[in-house]
């Protein structure tokens, strides 16, 4: 079935004018299409506007990309949340490609209607830049599976109805082979969620214990030692997801200019005559506005046809971008940058980011593993030689 | 203004690339940056036919009728291959400053043999001090058109047939015509730090000269011609720093210590991360400014600025780490790392070095 632009968004619009109202934003599960409630998802969902890239048979209408995006324009004129969910929802992707026919009848519709929160347990303490060496343990016994281990980071895990779980299945294997994917119920007696409490003194992340924790065969993703392919899938659309989600300062001040924000808080200050100060606020201000014209240089390429080294630069460029915002910000501050708390906001601003800009720069890879990425998938520089590829994982050192 | 599609950009800029990878490789830049003029004159006439160098000028002066967007990929082609000539002096400088002046006469007289490659023209716009500003300029006219002081730093002075000279009149800044053979003049070649540039100064003792513009201030056309020249510029270190790059990573897949790639290290593998993101910036930056310029954008002074310095010090900062990236090869005269590397220091200082842009580039949000 097809058809023309011009039906589809009238299709669309008269749909959003006859239901869509902005009582409808509320709070769905953790982890689900921002800022909505599953009243209004539910009602996204079953006129097929959610997943409009999918089949049919997954509550979608098997458009093309030119045409879904003609879709999420209309929602996204109108402020409705909810459409784009086969490009921006990880949970229901990863499910859609890899669950069990059973599980995923379940389970797919939920998570486009935000029904189910949902929680990543990837990195562990003694796996973080290498994912591939987690040494969380799941056995098989009689019908199901348990597991034993320790996550951390895990954003959402004391609301998660699930949490997408990278552990190791077989330990005599090399470590890649050795992995497998589940979706793990997380509302269990084995499962143990204690918030971190971060450099920032906020807690956004939690350290999960796993304690004979139970995950039913249905729970597998993929197939027995398939971990690492499925988890490649959910990074991809990780990574579309979290694009350009860096925080600026504390205060939540716009940062649509960003460079008046500097300058201002200079003049502020008195320090905007200083020669060294200005010389600051111009590299950082350039900074960013660079960053701002090479992703519009790489929209514009890949809209050509042409993919871009560019886009893997992005999140290099923004951890310099944030700590050295925060060096200038400090800087213009001087000995104001001593303070905290709520009568001192500059200080907070510049303090926070110092220490926020870490976010940035070690979560999601850090910049020295975002490097290794661009030197060898963007150069096509030679990868370091691995001494535990090959290795049964049991052999391999960790610490 | 003539108007360039993609497909016109393209196929220029290809035709430019055969030709230079041709005509223009090392061992022609070694053999002609060492020669006393410093370009090859066979070269120069073939890119004029080309309509590279007439590119900015009008279509009704024998130009090609581009504007800043056609001329920046060109100077990135230019840029990769360190070619040596007039380009930038003539073709860009030279001419732009002449159309922004509007003196019709002039512009007929000069701009066809300028466009067509055989009058060499530059300008003279400041003194010993070196900056680009009307404050620097060390030439003053009389009233009838005599010139008296110095000019320095005058890109391909020593090859110029006519010199656009700025001077200080009784009302502001003047634009003076004078050609090379006039008397009371006094042009001495500097020897350039960078052998694929030539640079003069020139002593003015009463020499006499044709004003250019006689209804008052000329500094905004000296600006505008400015702004082609920045832009022609960030299109040279652009280019120049991509291609310092990809020869970069060439060497550190290839060259092997310890068993291995040297690129397999992650001590040089990050220097190459960090200097992809330095070019690319710097491509994005270049083309940013020769839209914005040729779009009247709003963000005109501020992407100008912007590309003038973040090029700058791109080029600079690219051709630096790859002397260190290459290692004891690249201390070498035989190798082209230090051709580059002069190259961008020197295209630094040209025309304003890169503070003094970032000074601009804060003014232009009002600071």
């Amino acid at each position: 079935m097809t058809i023309s632009d011009e039906a589809l968004h009238k299709e669309v619009t008269a749909w959003l004018a006859a239901n869509w109202k902005p009582t409808f934003r509320g709070r769905a599960a953790a982890g689900s299409a921002g800022g909505a409630s599953p009243e209004w998802l539910t009602m996204v969902v079953e006129a097929r506007w959610a997943v409009p890239r999918w089949s049919e048979q997954w509550y979608g209408r098997g458009l093309d990309d030119h045409q879904a995006r003609i879709v999420e324009r209309a929602f996204a004129a109108v402020g409705a949340p909810g459409s784009g969910q086969d490009r921006s929802n990880l949970w229901a992707n990863t499910a859609l490609a890899y669950a069990s026919p059973s599980f995923k009848a379940k389970i797919v519709p939920a998570l486009l209607k935000g029904e189910v929160g949902m929680c990543l347990l990837y990195s562990e303490p003694g796996a973080g830049s290498d994912l591939a060496g987690v040494r969380t343990r799941v056995e098989r016994v009689d019908d199901h599976y348990v597991v034993n281990g320790q996550k951390v980071w895990t954003s959402s895990a004391a609301e998660a109805d699930y949490g997408m779980l990278l552990a190791r299945t077989d330990w005599d294997v090399p470590k890649h082979k050795g992995l497998s994917f589940f979706f793990l119920p997380m509302k269990q007696p084995g499962v143990e969620v204690r918030p971190l409490r971060q450099i920032t003194n906020e807690s956004h992340f939690n350290e999960v214990f796993l304690t004979d924790a139970i995950a039913s065969a249905e729970n597998l993703l993929g197939p027995l030692g398939g971990g690492w392919g499925v988890l490649q899938t959910a990074l991809a659309y990780e990574r579309s997801v979290m694009g350009e989600a860096a925080r600026g300062p504390r205060s939540g001040a716009k940062e649509t200019g960003g460079e008046t924000n500097l300058i201002d808080l200079a003049r502020e200050a008195g320090r905007l005559n200083d020669p060294l100060i200005r010389e600051d606020i111009a590299r950082v201000t350039a900074l960013k506005m660079l960053n701002r014209m090479n992703t519009a240089r790489a929209k514009a390429d890949l809209a050509q046809g042409t993919s871009s080294p560019i886009m893997s630069l992005g999140k290099l460029a923004m951890s310099r971008i944030l700590h050295e915002e925060a060096r200038v910000r400090t800087a213009i501050l001087g000995a104001g940058s001593l303070l905290e708390g709520p009568d001192h906001p500059r200080a907070e601003d510049a303090n926070f980011l110092t220490l926020n800009a870490y976010f940035t720069s070690i979560g999601g890879g850090t910049d020295q593993i975002q490097r290794n990425i661009i030197g060898e998938r963007v150069l096509g520089l030679p990868k370091e030689p691995e001494v535990d590829r090959d290795v049964p994982f049991r052999q391999v050192r960790g610490g | 203004m003539a108007s360039f599609t993609d497909e016109d950009r393209t196929a220029l800029t290809d035709a430019f690339r055969r030709l230079l990878n041709d005509r223009a490789g090392e061992a022609d830049v070694r053999r002609v940056m060492e020669t006393p003029e410093g370009y090859d004159r066979d070269l120069w006439r073939q890119i004029a036919e080309m309509g590279v160098v007439g590119l900015v000028v009008s279509e009704d002066h024998g130009g090609g009728g581009g504007g800043p967007v056609e001329l920046e990929r060109i100077m990135e082609e230019a840029g990769a291959v360190l070619l040596c000539g007039p380009l930038l002096s003539s073709g860009v400088l030279a001419a732009s400053l002449i159309q922004a002046l509007g003196n019709e006469d002039a512009k007929a007289r000069l701009l066809p043999g300028i466009a067509d490659g055989s009058l060499i023209a530059t300008a003279a716009l400041t003194g010993d001090a070196g900056e680009w500003t009307p404050e620097a300029i060390e030439v003053s006219a009389t009233e009838d058109g005599a010139l008296t002081g110095v000019a320095s730093y005058i890109t391909h002075g020593q090859n110029a047939d006519i010199l656009l000279v700025a001077a200080h009149m009784a009302d502001g800044i003047g634009v003076f015509e004078v050609a090379a053979d006039a008397p009371g003049m006094t042009i001495t070649a500097l020897p350039a730090f960078d052998h694929t540039l030539r640079i003069a100064r020139i002593e003015f003792a009463g020499t006499p000269a044709k004003a250019l513009r006689s209804d008052g201030p000329c500094w905004d056309a000296i600006e505008a011609a400015l702004d082609m020249t920045r832009i022609a510029l960030a299109g040279e270190q652009a280019g120049g720093a991509r291609r310092v790059l990809e020869m970069t990573v060439d060497y550190a897949k290839a060259r092997v210590q310890f068993g291995r790639s040297i690129g397999s290290f992650q001590a040089i593998k990050h220097m190459a991360a960090d200097l992809l993101l330095e070019s690319e910036s710097a491509t994005s930056a270049a083309r940013h400014a020769a839209r914005a310029l040729a779009d009247g954008a709003d963000d005109v002074r501020s992407s100008v600025a912007l590309a003038a310095f973040a090029c700058a010090d791109a080029f600079t900062t690219v051709t630096a780490t790859s002397v260190q990236m290459h290692g004891g090869i690249a201390f070498t005269w035989a190798h082209p790392a230090h051709l580059y590397l002069k190259r961008a220091r020197s295209d630094a200082q040209l025309f304003g070095t890169p503070s003094f842009y970032r000074e601009r580039y804060l003014q232009a949000f009002g600071a």
